[in-house]
């Protein structure tokens, strides 16, 4: 069964003065604590959002340097330990002419993390400007950050693919480097700060123009 | 919406906080957006409940599949090497990563697996119409599960590494291979089929029969 959504005249929930459950979407009215459909507590709004999404992110950027410098993995080759970075895996690939592979790699673990936070960080300081919004694009870009996030898991995967499979003793062998961590927690560190901001605080400053 | 009933078909959109009406449509694969942020809510989706079940059934045994036979095969200068599924987090832990290799056995077998189970849990006995409920936690490790289901973004990870090595190795696709793709596909089914509106509506079914 399909169905088309029609807006209630009254405007945002909020305004009614009903506050909608983050994990059912129950409706219920201010007086109540929680959700009488799921038990989740109640909020008209994530509390504190956009401070809790800043310090997640800050947290992130502290990891993003050793995600960067350290190596995240190891190559040993005949006895011979190669530690690579994941910038030196990106220019090994373009070394071997793999541009497209190399583009996936950089996009992946460099450009899309720092795209990421800039977004999210970008999304706080609009809720409390006073300028006019760009409220679509705004959330276009909410959506962006909210999809890509896993998808930076990529690398780790990688790297535990690589470990787990290439371990021939006295010939090859591939150990994790302490990157790896850092750039893991990166990740979820950002996916964490993208949940907790309120998309709606974007919507509220709609009316309030 | 002073009556119970205006209330139950009354929403309010997640990302923009619009009241909002569910209006039935006469195209059966319509998907309802908000008309304010154009959020999609729902995927319109026929026997919404008779699919989430058989996907859910197939996908824990093609999981179950996965995680038995040989996963890949790596074979460089006569030297080989076969692991399975669970080895892909096994290994860092015997390198000294025990959380990081937790976490990835989470993101790609537990919490798919827990996901699905949970899912069944509480499809299942409505749709054969059984007198019995899970309790509300069932439904709520859903919501909180299913951003943390990674299957799909490892299997990328994993055409990456076999690019890298495909200069140095021949690779030998495993059984579990070919499963674990057959697994995210469902999986990619079922989470667009399902979302918390249809979710909680099918707890509250189980409801109806247990009063
Ligand atoms: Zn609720
Ligand atoms: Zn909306």
């Amino acid at each position: 069964m399909a169905f088309l959504l029609t807006r209630f005249p009254k405007g945002t929930a909020a305004n009614a003065g009903l506050a909608s459950c983050s994990i059912c979407g129950t409706l219920s009215s201010a007086n109540e604590q929680t959700c009488r459909r799921c038990g989740n507590q109640l909020e008209f709004r994530t509390k504190n959002s956009v401070q809790k999404t800043l310090a997640l992110v800050a947290t992130a950027i502290i990891f993003y340097i050793p995600a960067n410098l350290l190596p995240i993995m190891t190559t040993t080759l005949l006895g011979n330990a190669s530690p690579a970075t994941i910038l030196g895996g990106v220019v090994i690939f373009i070394e071997h002419g793999s541009y497209f592979i190399a583009l996936v790699i950089f996009s992946a673990s460099v450009l899309i993390p720092l795209a990421k936070m800039a977004v999210i960080i970008k999304l706080c300081i609009a809720v409390n400007s006073s300028k006019k919004l760009n409220h679509r694009e705004l959330t276009s870009m909410y959506r962006l950050v909210e999809f890509v996030g896993k998808w930076s898991m990529i690398d780790v995967f990688v790297v535990s693919i690589l470990v787990a499979l290439v371990q021939l003793s006295g010939l090859m062998t591939i150990q994790p480097g302490i990157a790896i961590s850092a750039f893991a927690c990166v990740v979820v560190l950002t996916m964490v700060a993208a949940h907790q901001f309120d998309v709606r605080l974007i919507w509220d400053k709609e009316g309030n123009q | 919406m002073n009556s119970h009933l205006s209330q139950s078909h009354l929403i309010a959109c997640h990302e923009c906080d619009q009241l909002l009406y569910f209006v039935p449509s006469t195209d059966a694969r319509q998907t309802a957006h908000c008309p304010r942020c154009d959020h999609a809510i729902q995927a319109g989706v026929s026997n919404s409940l008779d699919q989430v079940v058989a996907l859910c059934i197939t996908a824990l045994i093609v999981l179950v599949i996965a995680n038995y036979f040989n996963f890949l095969g790596f074979d460089a200068k006569g030297q080989e090497r076969s692991i399975n599924l669970l080895n892909a987090s096994y290994e860092l832990y015997l390198q000294g990563y025990p959380v990081l290799s937790v976490l990835i056995f989470t993101f790609i077998v537990a919490i798919p697996f827990l996901y699905m189970s949970c899912l069944l849990l509480i499809c299942l006995p409505v749709k054969l119409g059984i007198r019995w409920r899970p309790s509300l936690w069932v439904g709520r490790l859903c919501s909180a599960m299913l951003p943390w289901a990674m299957s799909e973004v490892f299997l990328v990870g994993v055409l990456v590494a076999l690019i890298k090595m495909a200069s140095l190795a021949t690779i030998i696709f495993g059984v579990s291979f070919w499963a674990y793709i057959l697994f995210s596909i469902l999986f990619l089914r079922v989470e667009h089929i399902v979302d918390s509106h249809r979710l909680w509506g099918w707890i509250d079914d189980q409801s109806h029969f247990s009063v």
